[in-house]
C-alpha cells in the first residue's frame, strides 16, 4: 500500500489541495486570497513532486486501471505550469471582470486533477470519469461571467455538447466491452491480437464511437462547431485553459484510443487503413477549415479557437504518422508542448485589455500599440511569430517535426497541402502585428494594462517560446523517449 | 585569411551593417549605403583572394573552408557553409550587386531610407548564407529570408500594382519553396530509413540518396527543380517575373535580376544535379529543350516588348537560359561555363538597369516608343549604355562572351539540336539590344515632353566610377576568363 501511495505522490497532493483549496475559501469568504495561495501551493508541490519521480518506472496501480508512466508525470507536471500560470496572469482580469471568486480556484484544481487522471487512465470507465471530473468544472467556468449573455451561451453550449460527448464515449465503451469482455486497456490489447477476433465489428463501431467523442473533445472539423462561440464566451483565462489543458488532456487521449487495439496485427489491415484514410479526411477538412476561416475572424478569441482547429489539423498529421510500423508519439507530444507554451502567453495577454462592454477584443483594438505599449508589442509578435511557425520560434520546429514524419511515412501530398494551409494562415497571425506596428490607434480602441504578474507570465512564455525556439534539442530528446502506452 | 573565421566574418558583416543603419540619421543612409557596401565588397575580394587568384584549381583548394555546427540532432538539423570556388564568386556578385542597387536614387532614400539600407544588407545577409550553405534547412532558411526584404522592396517603394505584384511574387515562390521543403524531407527520410540518423547535411546526405533507386529519387528531384525553376525563372514558370520587375524598383529589379536569379543556379549547381545525377541524367534531353526555349521563347518576348525594363527582364530569362543549358550538359565543363556566364549576367544586368534607371532619372520613363535621341543629350551616360549593350550581345571582348561560347560548346556534346536551336538566340539578343539603344538613344531629339530634358545634367563623377568599375570587369574578364574558371 505504501508505494501505491508513493507512486500517486503528485496525484494524492493534488486532490488534498482542492479540499484544502476548498476549506480555506471558506474561512474568509470576502477575501478570495486563501484560496489563491492555496491553490498556488498545491499545483507548486504537485508539479515538484511530478518531476521528481519523472525518473521512476511506470506502474500500474488500482489492478491495472491506471499506469502511472513518464508520460502521465511529464503531462501532470504540464498540466500545473498551466494552472500556475493561469492563476498569476489571470488575476487582474478576473478583478476587472468582477468574477473573481474563490471557487474559480478550486473548480481551476478539479479540472487538472481530471486531466492528470485521464491521461493516466488504463481502463474506459475510469477515463469517463476522469472525463467528467475536467469537463464538469469547465462548463462551470465558461460561464463565469454570470452577467453576460455570452458567457451563459458558452457554458450552456459547452454543457450540452459535453454531455453528448459522455454519452457517445459510454455507447462506444459499452460496445468495446460487449465484444472483448473488458474494459482494460491492456485487455482490449491482448483481445485484439488474437487471430480470431480480427476486423470485429462490433469492436469497430465501439472504437469509432469513442474516437469521435474525443473528437468532439479536441475539435477537429467537423466536429468544431461548438468552438468558436465558447471561446468566445468564457472568461479569457478560462479559455486559456480550455485551449491548453484541455486541449493536450483529449488530444494525448484521442491518441492512445487511437492506439487502443494492435493495429498492425494481421487482419486489421482494413480497420487500419480506413482508421488512416478517416484521419486523413479529418486533417484535411481540419486544415482547410481552420486556415480558412481563420482570415476573416475580427474577435480574437474566435480567431485562436479558428487557430486551434487547424492545430488539430496539424495534429492529425502527426497522429497519421503514429499509426505506421515503427513511429512513436512524439511529433505530437512536441507540437503540443510547443503550442501550450505559446497559447499560454497569448492568452494571459489577451486578458490584459481592459474590458469593453459589449464586445470582446477585436482586431481593431491592437491597432497603435506600439506606440501605447512597445514591450507589449515585441511580446504579442513573438508569440504570433511561433504561432505562424516562423524560424527561430518553437512553433517553427514543431511544425517541422509534424512534417518531417509525415513526409517519412509516405504523405507528401498531404504535407503541402498543410504547408500551404500554414501560409495562408499565417496571414491571420501577421495582420495583428502589422495592425500593431503600422496602423494609427482607432480612437475606439481598447486600453492595455497588465500588472507585474501577467507581464511576468507573458514574459516567461516569451522566453520559453525562444528558448525553444533556438535549443529545441533536449525537449525533443526526452519527449521521444517517452514509449507510447498500449 | 584560410581560417575558418573569413566564413562567419562574411556573414556577419551584412548583419552588422544592417544594425549599424538604424542609428545613420536619414540624410546620411544613401552615403553610408554606398560606402559599406563598398567596403564589404572589398572585403569579400579580400577574404576570397586565396580562391580566386591561386593559379590553379588544386592550388585553390587550399583555402577551402567548410564549416558545420550541430543545432538540432534530433531532427537532423545543422548549420553547415563551405567557402569554395563556386560560393566565392557569388559572395561578390551580391556585394557587387548591393553596391550597385545602393548607388541608385529614388523614393526609396526618401520615404523609410533607413528601413531600405537595412534590409538591402539584411537581403546580402541571407544571399551570402544561401550561397555559402551546404545544409538543406539551412539553405531553406536562408532562402526563405531572402523573401522578406524583396517583400518589403516591392511593397512599401514598389510602383503601380505593387500589390498584385507582391501577391505573385510571394504565391510563385512561396509555391516553390513549399515542394522544395517536401522533397528535402523525403531525401532526409531516406537518409533517416538507411542509417537511422537524421541528417540535412549535404555531405551525409550524399553517402545515401544519389545511390538511391531512379524512381525513389524523381519526386524529390521534381520538387527540387520547380522551386529553382521558377527562381532562375525557366520559361513556362516565368508568368510573374514580368510584373515584379516592372512593378519593383529599380533597386529591386536589380537585385532580383543580377542576384536572386542566381539563387536558382546554384541551387542546381550544390543540390540538383549532385543529389540527383541519374535522374538528371535521364531526363537530361527534355532539361536542355526547356533551356533551348527559355532562350528563344525569352528573346522573342524581348523583340515584341516596348518598354526597357519589360525588355531588360526577357533578356534576363534568355541569358539564364544558357547558363541552364550549360548545367544540364552535365560535364565539369559546362558547369563552371554556367558560372562564368552567371558572372557576366549578374554584372551586365547590375549595369543595364542601373543605366537604365539613369537614363528613367532623366527622361522621365523608358517606353521604347515615345522616347528617341537621348544620346545626344547625354553622351557619358549612353556610352556606358552601350557598353553595356555590347556586353549583353556577348561581343568578344567581353565576359559574356567567354560564357556563352563555352556553354554553347559543352551543350553542343550533349544535344546539337538544342545547342543550335539556343544559338539563335544571340542573334536574337542581338536584335532586340541594338533595337533597345537605337530607339531611346538615336535618332533627333525633342518632342514636347522632352522639353525639360535637356537641363539635366550627364552622368555625375560617382554614377560614371560606378560605370568605369562595372566596364572594367566586363572587359578584364572578357579579356582574361580564364581567372573565373578554377571552380
Amino acid at each position: 500500500m505504501n508505494e501505491v501511495i508513493q507512486t500517486l505522490m503528485p496525484w494524492l497532493i493534488l486532490a488534498a489541495g482542492i479540499l484544502v483549496t476548498l476549506l480555506v475559501s471558506v474561512i474568509r469568504v470576502e477575501s478570495k486570497r486563501p484560496a489563491q495561495f492555496s491553490a498556488l501551493a498545491t499545483l507548486i508541490l504537485t508539479g515538484t513532486s511530478a518531476i521528481q519521480t519523472l525518473a521512476l518506472p511506470g506502474e500500474a496501480v488500482f489492478a491495472g486501471s491506471i499506469e502511472i508512466s513518464s508520460l502521465s508525470r511529464i503531462l501532470l507536471a504540464l498540466f500545473s505550469l498551466i494552472g500556475i500560470l493561469f492563476i498569476m496572469g489571470g488575476d487582474r482580469y478576473l478583478t476587472k471582470e468582477r468574477i473573481h471568486l474563490s471557487d474559480y480556484y478550486h473548480l481551476l484544481l478539479i479540472m487538472i486533477l481530471g486531466a492528470g487522471v485521464m491521461v493516466a487512465a488504463k481502463d474506459l470507465v475510469v477515463l469517463f470519469i476522469a472525463l467528467e471530473v475536467m469537463s464538469l468544472p469547465a462548463y462551470t467556468l465558461a460561464g463565469f461571467r454570470r452577467s453576460d449573455s455570452r458567457s451563459n451561451e458558452a457554458a450552456i453550449k459547452y454543457f450540452v455538447l459535453g454531455g453528448a460527448v459522455g454519452a457517445v464515449f459510454l455507447l462506444g465503451a459499452a460496445f468495446i466491452f460487449g465484444a472483448t469482455g473488458s474494459t482494460q486497456f491492456p485487455a482490449i490489447y491482448a483481445w485484439s491480437r488474437q487471430p480470431a477476433t480480427a476486423g470485429n465489428l462490433l469492436f469497430a463501431a465501439g472504437h469509432f464511437l469513442v474516437l469521435v467523442a474525443f473528437l468532439f473533445k479536441v475539435a477537429a472539423a467537423p466536429f468544431h462547431f461548438w468552438k468558436p462561440d465558447v471561446y468566445e464566451g468564457a472568461p479569457t483565462p478560462v479559455t486559456g485553459v480550455m485551449s491548453t489543458l484541455v486541449a493536450v488532456a483529449s488530444f494525448v487521449t484521442l491518441v492512445r484510443l487511437v492506439h487502443l487495439p494492435a493495429l498492425d496485427t494481421s487482419g486489421w489491415e482494413s480497420y487500419l487503413s480506413a482508421v488512416k484514410g478517416t484521419v486523413r479526411a479529418l486533417a484535411v477538412i481540419s486544415l482547410l477549415v481552420g486556415s480558412l476561416v481563420i482570415i476573416t475572424q475580427k474577435n480574437l478569441k474566435r480567431l485562436f479557437a479558428y487557430s486551434s482547429i487547424s492545430q488539430s489539423g496539424y495534429l492529425m498529421l502527426g497522429v497519421l504518422a503514429s499509426l505506421n510500423p515503427g513511429q512513436g508519439i512524439s511529433q505530437v507530444l512536441v507540437y503540443l508542448f510547443g503550442y501550450v507554451f505559446a497559447a499560454v502567453g497569448l492568452f494571459v495577454l489577451l486578458a490584459q485589455s481592459e474590458p469593453r462592454g459589449d464586445t470582446g477584443v477585436e482586431l481593431v483594438d491592437l491597432t497603435g500599440l506600439v506606440k501605447k505599449s512597445p514591450l507589449r508589442t515585441a511580446l504579442w509578435s513573438v508569440l504570433l511569430f511561433s504561432m505562424a511557425g516562423m524560424p527561430f520560434t518553437v512553433g517553427f520546429f514543431t511544425k517541422y517535426f509534424i512534417f518531417l514524419s509525415s513526409v517519412g511515412t509516405g504523405e507528401a501530398p498531404l504535407v503541402i497541402l498543410a504547408a500551404l494551409c500554414a501560409v495562408v494562415s499565417a496571414y491571420a497571425y501577421l495582420r495583428p502585428i502589422g495592425l500593431m506596428v503600422m496602423r494609427e490607434a482607432d480612437p475606439g480602441a481598447a486600453q492595455w494594462s497588465g500588472g507585474f504578474w501577467s507581464q511576468f507570465v507573458v514574459i516567461v512564455s516569451v522566453i520559453l517560446v525562444v528558448f525553444l525556439g533556438l535549443m529545441p534539442n533536449a525537449m525533443i530528446q526526452y519527449l521521444k523517449g517517452i514509449p507510447l502506452i498500449h | 585569411m584560410e581560417t575558418s573565421s573569413s566564413l562567419s566574418f562574411l556573414l556577419t558583416i551584412p548583419l552588422l551593417a544592417m544594425v549599424i543603419s538604424w542609428v545613420i540619421p536619414k540624410a546620411l543612409q544613401r552615403l553610408y549605403a554606398i560606402f559599406g557596401s563598398a567596403l564589404i565588397l572589398g572585403l569579400t575580394v579580400y577574404e576570397t583572394a586565396g580562391i580566386l587568384f591561386s593559379a590553379t584549381s588544386e592550388a585553390a583548394k587550399v583555402f577551402f573552408v567548410d564549416q558545420r555546427l550541430e543545432w538540432v540532432s534530433e531532427l537532423g538539423m545543422s548549420v553547415g557553409f563551405r567557402l569554395d570556388g563556386v560560393s566565392a564568386w557569388f559572395l561578390i556578385l551580391s556585394a557587387l550587386t548591393t553596391l550597385v542597387a545602393f548607388s541608385t536614387r529614388g523614393s526609396w532614400y526618401r520615404k523609410q531610407p533607413r528601413l531600405f539600407v537595412s534590409m538591402g544588407f539584411f537581403l546580402l545577409f541571407a544571399l551570402n548564407s544561401a550561397f555559402l550553405a551546404t545544409d538543406l534547412i539551412t539553405f531553406y532558411l536562408s532562402y526563405e529570408a531572402v523573401f522578406i526584404p524583396m517583400i518589403f522592396m516591392v511593397g512599401v517603394w514598389g510602383e503601380n500594382q505593387k500589390a498584385s505584384a507582391v501577391f505573385r511574387f510571394f504565391l510563385m515562390s512561396f509555391a516553390g519553396s513549399i515542394l522544395m521543403l517536401v522533397a528535402m524531407f523525403q531525401i532526409m527520410s531516406m537518409h533517416h530509413a538507411a542509417t537511422g540518423q537524421w541528417s540535412s547535411h549535404l555531405a551525409d546526405i550524399m553517402k545515401v540518396v544519389p545511390n538511391a533507386p531512379v524512381e525513389s529519387l524523381l519526386w524529390p528531384c521534381v520538387g527540387f527543380f520547380l522551386a529553382f525553376a521558377i527562381k532562375v525563372p525557366l520559361v513556362p514558370f516565368h508568368g510573374w517575373l514580368k510584373e515584379v520587375y516592372v512593378n519593383a524598383p529599380m533597386p529591386g529589379t536589380i537585385w532580383m535580376s543580377a542576384i536572386l536569379s542566381k539563387l536558382g543556379v546554384v541551387g542546381v549547381i550544390r543540390f540538383v544535379i549532385p543529389l540527383f545525377p541519374a535522374v538528371i541524367k535521364e531526363y537530361q534531353g527534355p532539361l536542355l529543350a526547356v533551356s533551348a526555349v527559355s532562350v528563344i521563347y525569352a528573346a522573342l518576348l524581348a523583340i515584341r516588348s516596348s518598354e526597357g525594363k519589360t525588355l531588360l527582364a526577357y533578356s534576363s530569362i534568355s541569358h539564364l537560359g544558357f547558363v541552364m543549358l550549360g548545367l544540364f550538359s552535365l560535364s565539369a565543363e559546362g558547369s563552371n561555363a554556367g558560372v562564368l556566364l552567371s558572372v557576366g549576367h549578374a554584372v551586365t544586368s547590375a549595369m543595364l538597369f542601373f543605366l537604365l534607371h539613369q537614363v528613367e532619372e532623366r527622361s522621365g520613363n523608358v517606353d521604347l516608343s515615345t522616347s528617341k535621341g537621348l544620346a545626344s543629350n547625354y553622351p557619358t551616360l549612353f556610352s556606358g549604355l552601350f557598353i553595356a549593350v555590347l556586353a549583353s550581345v556577348s561581343l568578344p571582348g567581353t565576359l559574356n562572351f567567354g560564357g556563352e561560347f563555352l556553354v554553347l560548346l559543352n551543350a553542343y556534346r550533349a544535344s546539337a539540336l538544342c545547342t543550335i536551336l539556343a544559338a539563335t538566340g544571340v542573334i536574337l539578343g542581338a536584335v532586340y539590344m541594338l533595337r533597345f539603344f537605337q530607339k531611346l538613344g538615336l535618332g533627333t531629339p525633342g518632342s514636347a515632353n522632352h522639353a525639360d530634358v535637356a537641363l539635366k545634367k550627364d552622368l555625375s563623377f560617382a554614377d560614371l566610377l560606378m560605370v568605369i568599375l562595372l566596364v572594367g570587369i566586363v572587359i578584364y574578364g572578357g579579356i582574361n576568363p580564364g581567372i573565373f574558371m578554377k571552380g
